[in-house]
This record gives structure tokens, C-alpha cells and sequence, in this order.
């Protein structure tokens, strides 16, 4: 197919031919072009299949407004649905296929539907598929989706890239048609940090669509003209393809920059950047659109907007019809005609909804006055229209304008409310606007070339003076031109259905409808009908809507107002919104410092936070993880086995007032700590529920060493800051973080000493009496690397943690087990790490849940009443305190060769299994290969005071029950000989 | 005893990498030691820093490096400030305390961190896909610092000269650090 409608003129660059295709169909157009247009040029009037009725649909507008011409653009993984065409840059190779039809576009199966219209009004879903209820999921709303909807989605991993930036202005200006040029001169040239946004890929606004002059020289001219000398400056960023699509808090905007969108191949670049744009102030140079009327039949292809019909001709050089017809309601719609006849293109007739003089003389035009179009002919293509007196006029395109509407979105988006302009027949920018926002051109309702220009450079003089600088430069120069415009909305007269929103398909009669039906207010009507949903957003839809609502319940337009307007302006892709955040990158990842060991020498890693753990050490020939785990523990508890702990939070604590800090916010007493001991220490919320737990260190008088969970870390420190800035000021204390500064490893097991010694310079006595447990100092390792040595044990074998600075953690892991070779030591992970904590009984997460309090754990006494601590005064609390409150305790199966499962409750043998009579739950469990059975620690009433009884454990999720035996918590080494050995 | 010794392994030792005119690269052998001026002793703690480096420890959000070019003082808040230098044995935070005679509080951060030097005419472009602070010349001048995030990542940034600049970032997450800085010079060049 050739371009048949190409006329002569335009912005593209018709030395180079660039081939597409449309349904497999070559086409041809030129750089410049959008798809739309190059569709046009090419004859192709019909481009789709309406949402619900499957009606034809062809090209309404020329811009992002589009409800119409959606297409789905390239193939395979890249495969987009819903793409505007009237916004798609076109490049060489672009493969773009028509949406919502069955078998080809030009015979739909599901056109048939239409024929269903009277019965498929607004509602039709929510009243029909109500019965029978279990229908809906597995048949109603899979039958809907399929028939309805838009485009398909590849169902594939998208390939292509997206990216996130942030930048920084002093002026942001939104929009680089005429008054956005206008301010963006005034503001760079004074000096100031200007970035300027267009969604367009040519620079000029409507400029580039007029005939209109700026300064005595064509509009299109003098805003290239304009673009280079911003294009030149230091001082401004100019940014084609990119669309402020919100306005958010402080300035702050969000745009969508389409990098590579307008090429056949992105090269590994990021397809599209969503920028986070700061700016001091910022001009909304938005512009406006155009509406359209609505009456009979005024979907079909050929129907377009007048605006669109000039920018087709002026700006891509293409006719959208031979013999065109233009109905219009304003003085706007007569430049088309003026327009279309300057070009050489027939204009059949001007049908004026207002009975007024010709604005303008348009050679061959008929001039029908006061009349309206209430029906038009031609099912894939226009044929005729037929006016409300009955006269039929044949056409091929008609050019309609509704008025225009400013682009005020983003001055709603947070939650300003547009004033109403009767002159305009308009909403224009309310009076509260987003802090540093000023709006200037048609979005503020200067809606002639001279006002906007004007305007432009007012609002960029008036943000330059509250930034401190001095405008320079004055305004670009333009006639005003005619722009009278009344109030009329839809076509009375039209028996035919109407459509108000082409792309969600709803009509005036729905509207009426909805209406009738109670749905009155706009934000039910929108929900109800479904119109100014989906990609258009209601752009072209949602005045005229709401003024045929406001007519039809006998209100004014202002009185029955708008739905709210939120980000974003236009469609944003969720790969856009991801950005970078996918797969292994999703988010920052932590290694501990031998990590490398670990992955060399089998380890299975878990996440915790973001911190990867080694799990367990598979070794050949175990079979599964518990055969790695129960070696590991087995092997710890009988020789020595090693850890690598150090993401455990470590907080370096100093300052005189160092030990008084810590009292307030330990519960237990730390005044007294001596310097070389550690001390196990546990912190309450502010409520009294335990908050944290774990051991701080006296390095020296003024100088602790404080550890956290490692889930805790941050929130702990971020507490401590707090205390500190904010509870305490008066004290000299001071806190950073050390986690990451010291590869710390746990050793542990009878040989741990042993090992230890051959690490350990020999000057340090590691000998029980020198350095017995909950003992701390610096010391040296390896022939004088500094190190830290506490003996602390989680594991309640003879422990000892040794730390050296992170980056010789590595190698300090080949050591220890070099070192440990003749103790056949073993390194162990996180779940043998469990296990041995469960048989120890110590609290971890899993008891610290935010629930339990210091008695619940068995840690009553840590709570000292002889001094106060952040949570004391709350955890004193009757409720808190009550006779049989849970206690922390072992459980054993009765059954030994059963597992217990964590999460089971406890009820009472011979009681009811119903929630009164719950007494508790089961925290944590684990086989125990010590003792050759599974073990499990939780909460019970009177827990303490139960030793022996035989409850029930059930587990309604896992749909278990066993007997289980309360026992000590302590189910190894409850005497504590081991770890003070 | 045996003989055992101890290797060191920083995590982003050797990186230089060149995208066009940029370069990325780690610095070997930094040092960081953190000051604490103490409650009420702050006049003395500026004092003896001034003196022991023979430069006065630079207001908040700014960094001086001493006569020599050998140390710079980060200051990154009211009562917190850093050293960095060169310096390659695993004793930086004695080598500071030694020359400060318990003036200030002091806690080695050298393995804390990692960090990245990043330099050329469009670096600025890279960063802005990271780096939500205004790295603009006029805004971010040379000697200034910030904490910021990139990536979800604690970073200082400090503009150290021109077009250049050294982030530091925490040591464990060093290979996201590295992959989200670099992924970004990718993206631009």
C-alpha cells in the first residue's frame, strides 16, 4: 500500500522511507512520523476493536489523549499492549498489530456483540453475573475477560531494561509548547537551573501543528529556533520523549523519560528512566485538549478531532480525508477548515452549532449554521453524515471540536480542585495549587497563542523573582486569535447511541442511565459506567460526561464537579517502576566475611535480612540436610565446631557517661559491669514486651562493645540514637556501628580452648582462671594481628567468639579450621546453630516476637526494680504480671519417635480443643541428635509450675495432635558445667 | 604454636573499571577512624585535632584534607567525624587515638566500609541514576560530603575533586555496591 493520503508540507524528513508493518502489512512512512499518522498517510483508517462493543474504531487525536487507537507494538518477549499509535515515534522495522478482535480486524467475530448493545448498558455485569455465585470465579469472569479487554501480554520475562534517576532544578517546566518555551527562555536566560520536559519527541506543543506566527516567523520555525538556543545553554536540560507524569510532595515531580522506545533496538541501554525530579519551583505549561461532541454514531472511523485533523495536515503532512467536514461548537474548529482548504484538501462543509457569522472565509465550505450532526453512515470507514435538520452530507473524515479543556491534572494531585470558567466553558487550576507550582498557558486557561506566549514568560519572571533572580527578556509576540466557544455537549436530537468515552464505551445513555439508577454522585457515575477508566484516563471523556450528568439531574457542571485526578498523568509501565529491582537485584544483598570459604566448602545459604548465611555444610554422601546438620551439631557438642557470627549487630559504645547509658536501657543492672567482662543483657519496648536481647562488653571504663540479633541491628542502634539525641542529651555517649568492621567467629565445643590456643599469641592466659566465662579483652592472633576474644557461649558448650577486622575474616576461617584439623573440627551453619541454641533453651527470635514479656521468658528477674530503664514502668502492668501468665519451657513428644511442629497450641488433656481453652503455643523445635529425639521450647500457663505434665499438642493447620511432656528448657547441660568448663 | 598468618581480603580490591572517559576504581589500603567529640569537651577535641593533623576539622557536611595531601577529615555531624588515610596494617585506630591523647573518642571503621572512587567529565551522569543528592558543581562543591542512600544503600559521598568523587559504602554489601554504581556508568556511557 503506498501513501495514498500524503499530501505535500510537514515536519518529517521525507528523504529517508522508513517500512513498517501493520497485521503483517508493509507500510511506509518517514522520520517524524508517528504510527498514527504514517497509518493516515497510508489509508488505514480502520486501526482497532472497541473495549466492549467491538465496534471499528479508527484515529481520534494526535496525541497522549488517545482512546482509540491502541495497538500492540513489537513481537515476541517485547511484545507491548495498549500502545497510543498517536504517540509511537515510528522507526524502521516497528511491527504493530490491531487489538480486541477474532480472527481479522476488518471481520471481528465478537462484532456480534454490538448487535447484544441494549441489553449490555452500564451494569449489565454487576446485575446479570450475580447468580449463581460459585459461577463467577470459574465461568462469568473468564468468559468477560476473554471477550473483553484490550490488548495480550507476552506472558515473558521482559528483556529489556529500565533505570531510575534523580535530578535537581531550579525551574522545572512541564511542557514545551508555546508558553512552556516562552517561560523556559526567560528562566535560562536569567540564569537559573532549568530543566524542561515534553512527552513529545519534537519540541513546540501545538506550535508545531499550527499555522499560527510567534515573533513574525512561522510557530513551528520560531520554537526550533527557541529549542537550540535552550538546547545551547549550560544551564537547562532539555528532555524530548519524557512526560511529568506527578506532582508529589515539596516540589518533588516524577517523570518518565522513553529512551529507546523510538528505535528497533535499545543496544542494551535502558529502554525507559523514571526520574525523580527536585525542583524549587516549577510552571505547568500542560497545555489543553480538545473534547469532542457526542451524538449518533460519532465512534466511527473518520471521526476525528478537529485539532488532530490540523496537526495530521500541518505537522506529518498527511490528509485523514478527501472530502472533510467540520463540526464544531467554537472558533477553534474553523481554523481547521481554513487549515484544510490552504492545503489544497476539499472541505465539504462547516456545521456550527452556534447560529453566528463564518469566523473565517474557507473557499468551496459550505456554512451551515446553528445545526448540529445527530447520526453518521459507514461501518469501517465514514461515509455521510446527517444533520439535525435532515440533510445528509457524504464525507469521509469529520473534523469535530468540543472546545478545550487545560491540562490541569497535575495541579489536582494533591487533591486541588479545579475552579470552573464560564467563558470557557472549562475547568481551569484551582486556587490551591502544589507548594511552588505556578501554571501558565491553555492549562491555565490562556487559550490564544498572544495569552499563552505571555503567560509563559509572566510565571517564569514571577518563580525567578521568589528564587532571588532577576528576569530578563520579555515575551514572545502573537496575535490572539478568535477563540469564542459555547457549551454544548451532546446532540439531543441523535436516536443513535452517542459515545462519550470511546475506549471504555460508554454512552450518553449509559450516563443517563447510571443516573436514574442513583449513581449520582461523579466518582460513583465514573465507577459505575466505567468512563475515564483505563489508559486514556478520561482525557477526552470526562467534562463531557460530567456536563451531560449535570444537565440530566438539572445541575450546573461546577456543582457536580470532578472525580480527583492522581498520578500518573499518563500510562507508566511496571518495568519502569522496577527499574533496576529485578531478580538477584531485587535488593542489596550481604555477605559475611567468609562467605567465599563458605561457598567453596559446600555451604547452603539462607537469607537472613538481607544477609546471606551459611545453613549447613553438605559433605558427600549425606542425604539430606539434617544428616549435615545433626553432624554439625554432634560434632560441635563432642569436639569444637566453628561459626561465622559477625552479622550479629555489633554497636561500639563510648563516652563517660557509657555505663549509665546502658543501665537506662537494659532492664538488667549494668553499672557495675567490670572492665573484661561481657554481660548477657535483654531490652524492653517502651510497653514492657521484650524488645531485644544479647551481651555488651566493658573494652575499657568508658568503652562497650554492645551485640544485637542480627535481625535487630539496625532497629537497635536506630533506637539507641534515639535515646541518646533525644531521651538523654545531657549524657556523653556515643554509638557507630561496627558490624561490619570485625569478622566474628563463634567457637565452640570441649576442644574450643584447645583450638583456640594454637589462634591466640601465646601471651594471652586463655587458661580458665586467666579468662573464664563472660570474659572479654583485646588480644592478638597470628602472630600479632589485633583481634577481640569474648567467652560467651550460645551454644552452652565451652565457647569462645573470636573477632578480627573483616577483611582478614577469610582467611581467619582457613585458619581456624587449619587449626582445628586435629580436633576434626567442623564448620557449622545456621540450623545447627538452632538446634543447639533449642537444646541450650535460649530465647531467639522465634521467642522474642513482640508478645512475650521478660516473665514470659523466664527472665522475671532481669527486670531490676532498683533502678528505671525504658519499659520498667509498663512491664509492671497487672495484666503483664498475672499468676498464670505463659512460661517459657521444653516440651518433649511422648511419643519419642514423633515431631513436634512449631506453631502447635497446648490444651489440657481432658479439655475441649476450642480456643478458651487454649494455654499456649510451641515457639521453636528441632531434633535434637544429642538426644536422639525431637525438642521443642514454647510458652504454657504455670509453665514453671507443670514440670512432667502431659498436654496436648495440636496443630489445626497441619491437622495434628501428640501427647507432649513439659520439661526443662534447658535440655542440655542444665547445670551450666560445659560452658564454664 | 603453629605459624599461622593471616591474609587480607578486601572486598572490592582491584576494581578498576573505564566506561568512556569515567573510571571507577577502589583505593587500596584506606583507613577510617571515627571521632567522637565528648559532651562538653568539644572545644578541646577541636583543639587537639587541629593540632594533631595541622587542620581544624571541617563544619558538617564538608571535608579538609591536611597540608600534606596524606588525610582528610570527614565531619558528618555535630559530634562525629572521620579520618580517612592511607594506611595498609590493621592499626589505624591507634595510630589516630595516639595522636589526639584521648581528646576524642575513637573506633577504627576502616573495615566497616568500602569504598569507590569515581572520576571523569560525566560522571555526574552516572550518578544521577543513583544518587538522589544535587551533585550539580555549584551545589556539591569540591571538599563537600553527604550521607545519602543509593540502591537502598547507605553511601558518604564526597566530591574530592572536579569531576571526581569517592563513595563509601557499608563493607558487607560491598558487591551490590559495586554492581549498582557500575550498572550505572553501563547505563549512560
Amino acid at each position: 500500500m503506498s501513501q495514498i493520503n500524503r499530501i505535500d508540507g510537514g515536519q518529517i524528513d521525507r528523504s529517508k522511507l522508513l517500512s513498517f508493518t501493520f497485521n503483517g502489512r508493509e507500510m511506509h512512512g518517514h522520520p517524524g512520523d508517528t504510527l498514527a499518522s504514517a497509518l493516515l498517510a497510508n489509508g488505514q483508517i480502520l486501526v482497532g476493536r472497541s473495549f466492549k462493543y467491538h465496534r471499528p474504531r479508527g484515529i481520534l487525536t494526535a496525541g497522549s489523549e488517545e482512546p482509540n487507537a491502541l495497538v500492540q507494538l513489537r513481537s515476541g518477549a517485547r511484545q507491548e499492549p495498549n500502545t497510543r499509535a498517536t504517540v509511537t515515534e515510528l522507526f524502521d522495522g516497528l511491527t504493530a498489530t490491531s487489538q480486541n478482535h477474532r480472527g481479522p480486524l476488518e471481520f471481528d467475530l465478537m462484532a456480534v456483540t454490538d448487535f447484544a448493545s441494549p441489553f449490555l448498558s452500564a451494569g449489565f455485569y454487576y446485575k446479570t453475573f450475580m447468580w449463581p455465585r460459585a459461577f463467577w470465579e470459574k465461568l462469568y469472569e473468564p468468559a468477560i475477560r476473554s471477550s473483553a479487554g484490550l490488548g495480550r501480554l507476552s506472558m515473558q520475562d521482559d528483556p529489556d531494561h529500565y533505570d531510575k534517576g534523580f535530578l535537581h532544578c531550579d525551574l522545572l517546566v512541564i511542557g514545551a509548547g508555546p508558553s512552556g518555551l516562552a517561560a523556559a527562555l526567560t528562566a535560562a536566560r536569567s540564569g537559573a537551573r532549568v530543566i524542561l520536559a515534553d512527552e513529545d519527541f519534537t519540541p513546540g506543543g501545538r506550535l508545531n501543528s499550527e499555522t499560527l506566527s510567534v515573533d513574525n516567523m512561522a510557530g513551528a520555525d520560531w520554537a526550533r529556533m527557541a529549542v537550540a538556543e535552550l538546547a545551547s545553554l549550560p544551564n537547562v536540560r532539555l528532555m524530548t520523549r519524557t512526560t511529568v507524569y506527578g506532582a508529589y510532595d515539596h516540589g518533588t515531580y516524577g517523570a518518565l523519560e522513553r529512551c529507546t522506545d523510538h528505535l528497533a533496538d535499545s543496544g542494551g541501554k535502558p529502554r525507559q528512566v523514571l526520574w525523580r525530579i527536585y525542583s524549587k519551583r516549577a510552571v505547568l505549561a500542560a497545555g489543553a485538549t480538545e473534547r469532542p461532541i457526542a451524538f449518533g454514531n460519532n465512534d466511527r472511523p473518520g471521526v476525528m478531532m478537529a485539532s488532530a485533523v490540523r496537526t495530521y495536515v500541518n505537522r506529518f503532512g498527511v490528509a485523514p480525508g478527501k472530502q472533510v467536514a467540520v463540526f464544531t461548537n467554537n472558533d477553534d474548529g474553523w481554523r481547521t477548515a481554513a487549515d484544510l482548504a490552504a492545503r489544497g484538501v476539499s472541505v465539504v462543509a462547516i456545521i456550527d452549532s452556534r447560529d453566528k457569522p463564518a469566523v473565517c472565509d474557507v473557499p468551496g465550505a459550505r456554512h451551515i449554521r446553528g445545526a448540529a450532526v445527530k447520526d453518521t453512515v459507514g461501518r469501517k470507514a465514514l461515509k455521510s453524515v446527517t444533520l439535525t435538520d435532515g440533510q445528509v452530507i457524504p464525507t469521509d473524515c469529520l473534523a469535530v471540536s468540543g472546545g478545550w479543556n487545560p491540562n490541569v491534572h497535575l495541579t489536582c494531585h494533591q487533591r486541588g480542585r479545579p475552579n470552573w470558567r464560564d467563558d470557557l466553558q472549562a475547568f481551569v487550576p484551582g486556587d490551591s495549587l502544589p507548594v511552588g507550582m505556578q501554571v501558565a498557558g491553555a492549562a491555565n486557561g490562556a487559550m490564544t497563542l498572544g495569552a499563552a506566549l505571555a503567560e509563559g514568560h509572566a510565571q517564569a519572571a514571577r518563580q525567578l523573582d521568589a528564587l532571588g533572580l532577576t528576569a530578563k527578556g520579555s515575551a514572545p509576540q502573537a496575535e490572539d486569535e478568535p477563540r469564542d466557544c459555547a457549551g454544548f455537549w451532546h446532540v439531543k436530537e441523535s436516536a443513535k447511541r452517542a459515545w462519550v468515552d470511546l475506549q471504555n464505551d460508554v454512552t450518553v445513555k449509559d450516563i443517563k442511565q447510571a443516573n436514574r439508577e442513583g449513581f449520582r454522585s461523579v466518582e460513583l457515575l465514573k465507577r459505575y459506567t466505567t468512563m475515564g477508566m483505563a489508559t486514556d484516563q478520561g482525557k477526552t471523556s470526562n467534562i463531557a460526561g460530567l456536563a451531560i450528568l449535570a444537565e440530566d439531574a438539572g445541575k450546573t457542571i461546577p456543582e457536580v464537579g470532578t472525580t480527583i485526578f492522581r498520578p500518573p498523568y499518563t500510562a507508566i509501565p511496571i518495568g519502569a517502576l522496577a527499574g533496576r529491582a529485578r531478580g538477584k537485584d531485587f535488593r542489596p544483598y550481604r555477605l559475611t566475611p567468609s562467605h567465599k570459604w563458605a561457598s567453596e566448602n559446600g555451604a547452603t545459604f539462607v537469607e537472613v535480612g538481607n544477609w546471606l548465611r551459611a545453613q549447613w555444610y553438605a559433605r558427600p554422601g549425606e542425604q539430606g540436610w539434617r544428616d549435615s546438620v545433626d553432624r554439625e551439631a554432634l560434632q560441635t557438642r563432642q569436639s569444637v565446631g566453628i561459626c561465622d557470627v559477625t552479622t550479629l549487630g555489633k554497636i561500639d559504645i563510648q563516652g563517660r557517661d557509657a555505663a549509665e547509658f546502658l543501665n537506662r536501657v537494659y532492664s538488667n543492672a549494668f553499672l557495675k559491669l567490670p572492665v573484661g567482662k561481657v554481660r548477657y543483657g535483654l531490652m524492653l519496648r517502651e510497653d514492657g514486651i521484650a524488645y531485644d536481647d544479647g551481651t555488651t562488653a566493658r573494652m575499657s571504663e568508658n568503652h562497650y562493645v554492645m551485640t544485637t540479633t542480627t535481625a535487630n541491628a539496625v532497629l537497635v542502634f536506630r533506637r539507641l540514637e534515639f535515646a541518646r539525641q533525644c531521651l538523654w542529651p545531657g549524657l556523653d555517649v556515643h554509638l557507630i556501628s561496627t558490624t561490619d568492621g570485625w569478622a566474628q567467629f563463634a567457637v565452640a565445643g570441649p576442644n574450643a580452648r584447645n583450638l583456640l590456643r594454637k589462634v591466640v599469641d601465646e601471651a594471652h592466659d586463655l587458661s580458665n582462671e586467666g579468662f573464664p566465662f563472660m570474659a572479654c579483652g583485646e588480644v592478638t592472633v597470628c602472630g600479632g594481628m589485633p583481634a577481640r576474644l569474648f567467652r560467651i557461649s550460645f551454644s552452652g558448650e565451652l565457647a569462645y567468639e573470636v573477632a578480627v577486622p573483616a577483611r582478614y575474616g577469610n582467611s581467619m576461617m582457613d585458619v581456624l579450621m587449619e587449626a582445628g584439623r586435629e580436633f576434626d573440627a567442623v564448620p557449622y551453619g545456621t540450623e545447627a546453630l538452632g538446634v543447639m541454641r533449642i537444646e541450650k533453651g535460649h530465647a531467639a527470635g522465634n521467642e522474642l516476637n513482640g508478645q512475650t514479656t521478660a516473665l514470659n521468658l523466664g527472665l522475671g528477674g532481669m527486670v531490676s526494680q532498683k533502678k528505671d530503664c525504658i519499659g520498667q514502668t509498663l512491664s509492671k502492668r497487672p495484666e503483664m504480671n498475672r499468676d498464670d501468665a505463659i512460661r517459657l519451657v521444653g516440651f518433649r513428644p511422648v511419643d519419642r519417635s514423633k515431631k513436634l511442629i512449631a506453631g502447635s497450641h497446648f490444651i489440657t488433656k481432658g479439655d475441649e480443643a476450642i480456643m478458651d481453652n487454649d494455654q499456649g503455643w510451641m515457639s521453636s523445635v528441632a531434633y535434637s541428635p544429642s538426644l536422639g529425639h525431637s525438642i521443642g521450647l514454647g510458652f504454657i500457663k504455670r509453665g514453671h509450675e507443670r514440670m512432667g505434665e502431659i498436654v496436648r499438642a495440636m496443630s489445626p493447620v497441619h491437622d495434628t495432635e501428640m501427647e507432649v511432656e513439659i520439661v526443662s528448657a534447658h535440655f542440655i547441660d542444665p547445670e551450666g558445667d560445659r560452658l564454664r568448663g | 604454636m603453629a605459624d599461622y598468618s593471616l591474609i587480607s581480603t578486601p572486598p572490592l580490591a582491584g576494581t578498576d573499571l573505564r566506561f568512556g572517559t569515567c573510571r571507577i576504581t577502589a583505593p587500596a589500603d584506606l583507613a577510617l577512624v571515627s571521632l567522637a567529640l565528648p559532651l562538653s569537651g568539644e572545644d578541646a577535641a577541636q583543639k587537639a585535632i587541629a593540632k594533631a593533623f595541622g587542620t581544624a576539622l571541617p563544619d558538617i557536611g564538608q571535608s579538609a584534607a591536611t597540608s600534606d595531601g596524606s588525610t582528610t577529615l570527614l565531619r558528618l555531624g555535630l559530634d562525629q567525624g572521620f579520618v580517612m588515610f592511607t594506611h595498609a596494617t590493621p592499626d589505624a585506630e591507634r595510630v589516630v587515638a595516639a595522636k589526639l591523647g584521648g581528646a576524642a573518642y575513637t573506633t577504627d571503621q576502616t573495615d566497616v566500609w568500602c569504598a569507590l572512587d569515581v572520576t571523569g567529565p560525566d560522571c555526574r551522569r552516572a550518578l544521577e541514576r543513583i544518587c538522589p543528592i544535587d551533585l550539580h558543581p555549584d551545589a556539591f562543591t569540591i571538599g563537600s560530603l553527604a550521607r545519602t542512600t543509593m540502591e537502598h544503600l547507605g553511601v558518604i559521598v564526597i566530591r574530592t575533586d572536579t569531576d571526581s568523587f569517592r563513595l563509601l559504602s557499608a563493607s558487607s554489601s560491598a558487591q551490590s555496591f559495586l554492581h549498582a554504581v557500575e550498572t550505572s556508568f553501563a547505563n549512560v556511557m
